[in-house]
């Protein structure tokens, strides 16, 4: 009975917490549509370019040259209706925006306006999930370097407070000032420029080598200089941060009391830092984790990095409202799963979190 | 051991000796198919990244335009690299002609006035803006003509007196601003405009995406030194064209913009320029339905866009009036045309296009190699590639896709890069016969150009169109007749043309093209493409009929009344009209390629157009990648399974179901080994596409029926040079003689090559008072005799210009003449022989003086001599009277 009683707590606290997770992304998602449409504006410019270029490539038209004006004019209206049919436009952008968030939330995510994926498909899914894996590749890999240097580097700091070591992590610290991508460019410089020894950017040699090894090598080469722009950038400042985090763990009292206790210094380390500290630590990787989805749109640019930063750019430029809206629709979603996610596990396995339903 | 020693030394003696030998005949020997093996095509954005790139030979060309003005400096000046420029881009001012006052806002708009528009002219330096702004990378441009272009080259005299006519001259705009400024009811105050008691302000729409902001700058500046206020309002194009193209210019959002323009191909009449820039018909937008030309200036675009006039010479008149109209009408004041620079590595050679630069030039992978060597791997960048799908039909036509796709697919008539006349490639010759009184003309000897008195009769069997419900092909209505009969023989060896799957071109092709095109503009075909259907109804009201008169060698009729100035270019027409399928962006592509393609539409899975695709929620076709493969894949195996012919009713009579079949496993063979469907002619196959990596490779097809020397000639443009050499001063009255020399490196430039060497004469104020044509005398070698007896004495600049038939740029030169009157040229005759006496005499007088200094010098030496000898002879007789006394006494001693 307790326990049946236990479940149902957990269940309501869960669809509560979904719920508002729930609202909370599709306000977000709705923001995006009216953000990304300037609020139905950028319909008036896409009319006056189409219009633009309807009648200047009608003008061009040598076939076209010789027909009477009116029916120059018919072709060109009936040209630009259908492109304003194809795009969608023949229907006002409030009701637009309404059809383009039920299709985001129901994760169809239709077709883009005016890009095509890489391979020539319209379909925004296929779209972003031609990029995904070069993201995913780039960013996880190093922001999971990233993560276990800060982790241990942190963690070994820590123990080493007032170290040579320690003082020179804290005076590299500022290294975070600068972008990963401003240190990009002058390993670009150094590396591809200079010394020829890395490529400028890309993804793969060109041609692509045939063999799947040779070609896994090419990709690796292609990562180097864009994951060491954000070592370089990002590594020192998180093992600080982790080392400070540690620091104030270290001197909680029931640490202090088990090395009063005499504990081995690697249990202490274990049982008494690292197991408290595991939640916050677990939040910080999967947020991590889910944040490399987004790729980083700088630093793909400036290494022509294949990536959903790329994408995300070219759509904002093209203001492919279908693909932002696809691409922060799937953010959202993931976020607010690995949030309610986080949160029920916490829930379960730390006993201070206390539910409220 | 020592033996083996010895035979390797000698192998590689021999080898040594051999290996020049064999390196200079792969040098000489042109290969079939390109110069090179294979060409990699990847995406550089970044322009800095471009240039450190190919200074380190990691790639060899970029096939787009630089804009970073530190990096094309940069190119300019490293020895590793040369460029290419191109005319296509061009930028103008637009102006609101609303007013006096806006509507809307009862504020002045100043450029309501005609005159306020053309001393806009004047305000501009346009000269700054090209050799500063713009680097020297920019021609000035007046008029809506291109100067790189024939039409401009037609009426040069006419344009070149309006230029200096319009010069920049601050002081005159100033004039002429002010005083009609004050005509509409404005006030100057403090050095500042005001109407109603209002600051008259300006609100200027400035793109900020390449020189058009710096130049936006550049004349606000100017206009706020007339007094103006001006309002800079930084646009990009997407935010400025709700304001200046969709908004109403009445509103008075906006008073000028910095537009540009663009043309990826040499258009060889612009005569309809002056309609769609400045008359309400161009554009079916608020702005255009502001502009009034006069009368005169309406009539002269209305005749010249619809070519209402009968002969060349009168549409010359009409270009002339035109310029002149255009230039007091001012609704638009254009600036420079750029010269875009297209960069390769040294070493390299390709066709740039004069419009188009590397990537719209149709001939690239015609001539791109190697200085010196056949062979080779060459690495091409572009901002972007592989942005829609590609499919024949109605894929792609960015010129980031178009310019690899051209490589890819053969063309029977390609464009000449440097004047866009078309020349042929798989055609032998046509004929092409015009109604009399339609200004046509032709230039080129493949093609034959008849003038007949009637409309031509089109044959009853000729093919008209396709009825998709009868599945049959239909004929022309009775009667029909046409103004232009094209009868066009193709090269014998067509059908022995080899697709890269191995198969060959055959009639079936040609046959399905015709039934596709029609077939998918008809409601009732499960192929209606409402998109298609709006360019079929146009080329309809043009098309008369096409016949296939024999099959071997193919020879058809094709009967239209769309017509050109050139007769080539409607020659053009009719040999791709129904050419196997790829059209004007593409080239030669096979039926059963497109076969699959029609299968996937039909079973509503892909569809050919974005527009059916949309409209039908499905995918955009690709041959090359994506969700379409599968898709095509299945269908290629259901039309194997089927032997599947298209329009079977009739193309049946050209094709077997084993032909076809054949056909089919050819491409499914191709599929396997490539990983996609596109096959074409041309000489370069699509070996891989990396989509995600964005990376093509494109290698050679030495199946390919033509050695890659043949179209070498188009490696570069022969720009002829002029110089001008003759008299300087002339009497009033009398001819002037002046030589002419055109050349090109020096050499003399052939006359058969040149089309005309013209000169104008013009006075200080650009007034044009001569023209006239020079008159050969031998290669590259002309004169021109200036009839000096209508000039009034004062300083003259002659400029002649010579127009090459291989490249349509006018090239010129100049010379200064002064001319006086009889009574001026001998006073001045007298001076001068006065002056030329006078300093002859001055100087026969300093000549004496020092004559007589010598004579001086000598008589005082003689008289030095003289006195010297007497005293010599005073102390000999001393002498002598010494030694006779010593004598004397000697003897008295004795």
């Amino acid at each position: 009975m307790k326990l049946m009683h236990g479940v149902l707590r957990f269940a309501r606290y869960a669809a509560k917490r979904g719920a508002v997770l729930f609202v909370v992304v599709v306000l977000a998602v709705y923001a995006t549509i009216l953000i990304a449409n300037m609020g139905g504006y950028v319909d008036e410019m896409v009319k006056s370019q189409v219009m633009a270029s309807v009648s200047q490539s009608v003008a061009q038209n040598p076939q076209y040259k010789m027909l009477p004006y009116e029916e120059k004019m018919k072709i060109i209206n009936s040209l630009y209706e259908a492109e304003l049919r194809r795009l969608g436009l023949d229907q006002s952008f409030y009701v637009r925006s309404f059809i383009y968030l039920g299709s985001a939330l129901t994760m169809d995510l239709g077709r883009a306006q005016y890009m095509t994926s890489d391979s020539g498909s319209t379909i925004v899914r296929v779209i972003i999930t031609e990029r995904l894996p070069a993201s995913i590749l780039l960013f996880t890999s190093v922001n999971l370097m990233l993560f276990f240097i800060a982790l241990f580097g942190g963690l070994a700091l820590s123990h080493r407070y007032g170290s040579k070591m320690d003082k020179v992590v804290v005076s590299l610290s500022p290294l975070s000032s600068i972008p990963g991508w401003f240190y990009g460019i002058f390993l670009i410089l150094i590396f591809a420029a200079w010394l020829r020894i890395l490529p400028y950017g890309g993804m793969v040699d060109a041609p692509p080598p045939k063999d799947a090894f040779a070609y896994a090598l090419s990709v690796l080469k292609h990562m180097a200089l864009p994951a060491m722009s954000w070592l370089i950038a990002y590594s020192v400042i998180q093992t600080y941060v982790k080392r400070t985090f540690f620091l104030m763990f270290s001197s909680e009292d029931y640490v202090e009391m088990a090395k009063a206790k005499g504990l081995p210094p690697k249990l202490v380390e274990r049982r008494y830092i690292l197991r408290p500290t595991l939640p916050p630590i677990v939040t910080d990787l999967a947020l991590t984790l889910i944040s490399s989805w987004m790729g980083a749109i700088v630093t793909e640019r400036v290494f022509n990095w294949p990536g959903i930063g790329s994408l995300f750019y070219e759509a904002i430029g093209f203001l492919d409202s279908p693909v932002i809206v696809g691409i922060v629709v799937i953010y959202a979603y993931l976020l607010a799963v690995t949030v309610l996610i986080l949160d029920l596990v916490y829930m379960i396995v730390d006993p201070r979190i206390r539910m409220k339903g | 051991m020592k033996r083996a020693c010895g035979i390797v030394l000698v192998l590689a003696f021999v080898a040594a000796l051999l290996l020049p030998t064999v390196n200079v005949a792969s040098a000489q020997q042109a290969p079939k198919g390109p110069w090179v093996d294979e060409v990699v095509f990847l995406v550089e954005e970044e322009e800095a990244k471009v240039y450190n790139r190919l200074i380190a030979g990691d790639i060899h060309a970029y096939f787009t335009d630089l804009s970073d003005p530190t990096v094309i400096d940069l190119v300019k000046k490293s020895p590793q690299l040369w460029y290419a420029t191109a005319y296509g881009l061009f930028f103008e001012l637009t102006i609101n002609p609303v007013g006096p006052e806006f509507p809307k806002t009862g504020k002045m708009n100043p450029f309501s006035s005609a005159k306020v528009r053309e001393a806009l002219n004047w305000l501009v330096d346009r000269d700054y803006i090209a050799n500063e702004i713009c680097g020297g990378l920019a021609v000035p441009r007046y008029f809506a003509l291109t100067p790189a272009f024939p039409d401009y080259a037609r009426v040069i005299d006419v344009a070149r007196s309006l230029e200096v006519k319009y010069s920049y001259n601050f002081e005159k705009a100033k004039e002429v601003i002010t005083a009609e400024m004050l005509e509409m009811g404005a006030e100057l105050r403090g050095g500042k405009w005001y109407y109603k008691g209002e600051p008259v302000e300006l609100r200027f729409l400035i793109r900020v995406e390449d020189q058009r902001k710096a130049i936006g700058d550049y004349i606000a500046s100017q206009l706020e030194k007339l007094g103006f206020t001006v309002n800079r309002m930084y646009k990009t194009g997407r935010e400025a064209s709700p304001i200046w193209i969709g908004g109403d210019p009445a509103n008075g959002e906006w008073h000028l913009y910095t537009a540009g323009w663009i043309t990826t191909l040499i258009a060889r009449d612009e005569g309809d320029n002056f309609e769609f820039y400045y008359t309400p018909r161009g554009y079916p937008v608020p702005l255009w339905q502001a502009y009034k030309p006069s009368p005169d200036f309406d009539d002269v675009c209305y005749r010249l866009a619809y070519r209402l006039y009968s002969s060349v010479e009168e549409r010359e008149q009409l270009l002339a009036k035109a310029l002149q109209l255009s230039m007091e009408d001012s609704v638009r004041v254009w600036l420079v045309n750029q010269k875009v620079p297209y960069v390769a590595a040294k070493g390299l050679q390709l066709t740039s296009d004069l419009a188009a630069g590397f990537s719209g030039s149709r001939l690239w992978p015609y001539t791109i190699r190697f200085e010196g060597r056949t062979g080779g791997q060459v690495k091409i960048a572009m901002s972007n590639m592989l942005v829609d799908p590609w499919n024949p039909v109605a894929g792609t036509n960015w010129v980031y896709d178009t310019t690899i796709i051209q490589a890819t697919c053969d063309q029977p008539a390609v464009p000449n890069p440097f004047n866009g006349l078309y020349l042929p490639n798989r055609v032998e010759k046509a004929t092409v016969y015009v109604k009399s009184g339609l200004p046509v003309g032709k230039t080129l000897d493949w093609v034959d150009l008849v003038f007949v008195d009637e409309p031509i009769a089109v044959p009853s069997d000729a093919w008209y169109g396709w009825n998709a419900t009868t599945r049959q092909i239909t004929n022309p209505p009775a009667g029909l007749k046409a103004n232009v009969k094209v009868v066009v023989e193709y090269d014998d060896q067509l059908f022995n043309v080899k697709y890269h799957d191995g198969t060959k071109m055959s009639l079936a092709d040609v046959v399905f093209n015709f039934i596709l095109d029609f077939d998918r503009g008809d409601p009732a075909s499960p192929l209606y493409d409402e998109s298609h259907a709006v360019d079929l109804e146009a080329f309809k009201t043009t098309f008369g009929g096409f016949r296939i008169v024999k099959e071997s060698p193919l020879t058809i009729e094709f009967y239209t009344n769309a017509t050109y100035l050139d007769a080539e270019w409607i020659a053009f027409d009719a040999i791709t009209s129904f050419y196997p399928w790829g059209g004007l962006n593409y080239g030669a592509m096979p039926w059963h390629m497109i076969a699959i393609g029609m299968l996937a539409e039909m079973d509503g899975k892909l569809a050919f157009s974005s527009d059916k695709a949309a409209k039908l929620n499905i995918d955009w076709l690709s041959y090359i990648a994506g969700p379409s493969l599968d898709i095509l894949k299945e269908e290629l195996d259901k039309a194997i399974a089927n032997g599947f012919i298209p329009y079977q009713e009739v193309l049946g009579k050209y094709l077997t179901k084993d032909e076809a079949l054949a056909k089919y496993n050819a491409l499914k063979a191709w599929f396997e080994k490539h990983g996609h469907f596109w096959v074409g002619n041309g000489p370069f196959y699509l070996d891989r596409v990396d989509a995600t990596a964005n990376i093509i490779t494109l290698k050679a097809f030495r199946e390919y029926p033509d050695v890659a020397d043949k179209w070498l000639i188009f490696s570069e443009p022969k720009f002829p040079a002029i110089a001008l050499s003759g008299p300087s001063d002339m009497i009033a009255g009398e001819a002037a003689y002046f030589e002419a020399r055109v050349t090109y490196r020096g050499s003399p430039y052939p006359a058969d090559e040149i089309e005309f060497v013209k000169y104008i004469v013009l006075d200080q104020e650009g007034n044009a008072l001569l023209k006239g044509e020079a008159t050969p005398v031998s290669d590259g070698l002309y004169t021109i005799v200036v009839p000096t007896s209508e000039l009034v004495p004062g300083t003259y600049r002659l400029e002649a210009i010579a127009l090459s038939k291989l490249v349509c740029v006018p090239q010129g030169g100049e010379a200064y003449l002064k001319v006086t009157s009889v009574k001026s040229f001998i006073d001045s005759a007298t001076q001068k022989m006065k002056a030329e006496m006078d300093a002859r005499l001055s100087g026969i007088e300093a000549s004496m003086a020092e004559q007589q200094k010598t004579l001086q010098d000598l008589r005082s030496s003689v008289s030095t001599l003289t006195t010297l000898s007497y005293a010599s002879v005073a102390v000999a007789i001393v002498a002598l009277i010494v030694a006779a006394a010593s004598m004397l006494a000697g003897r008295k001693k004795a």
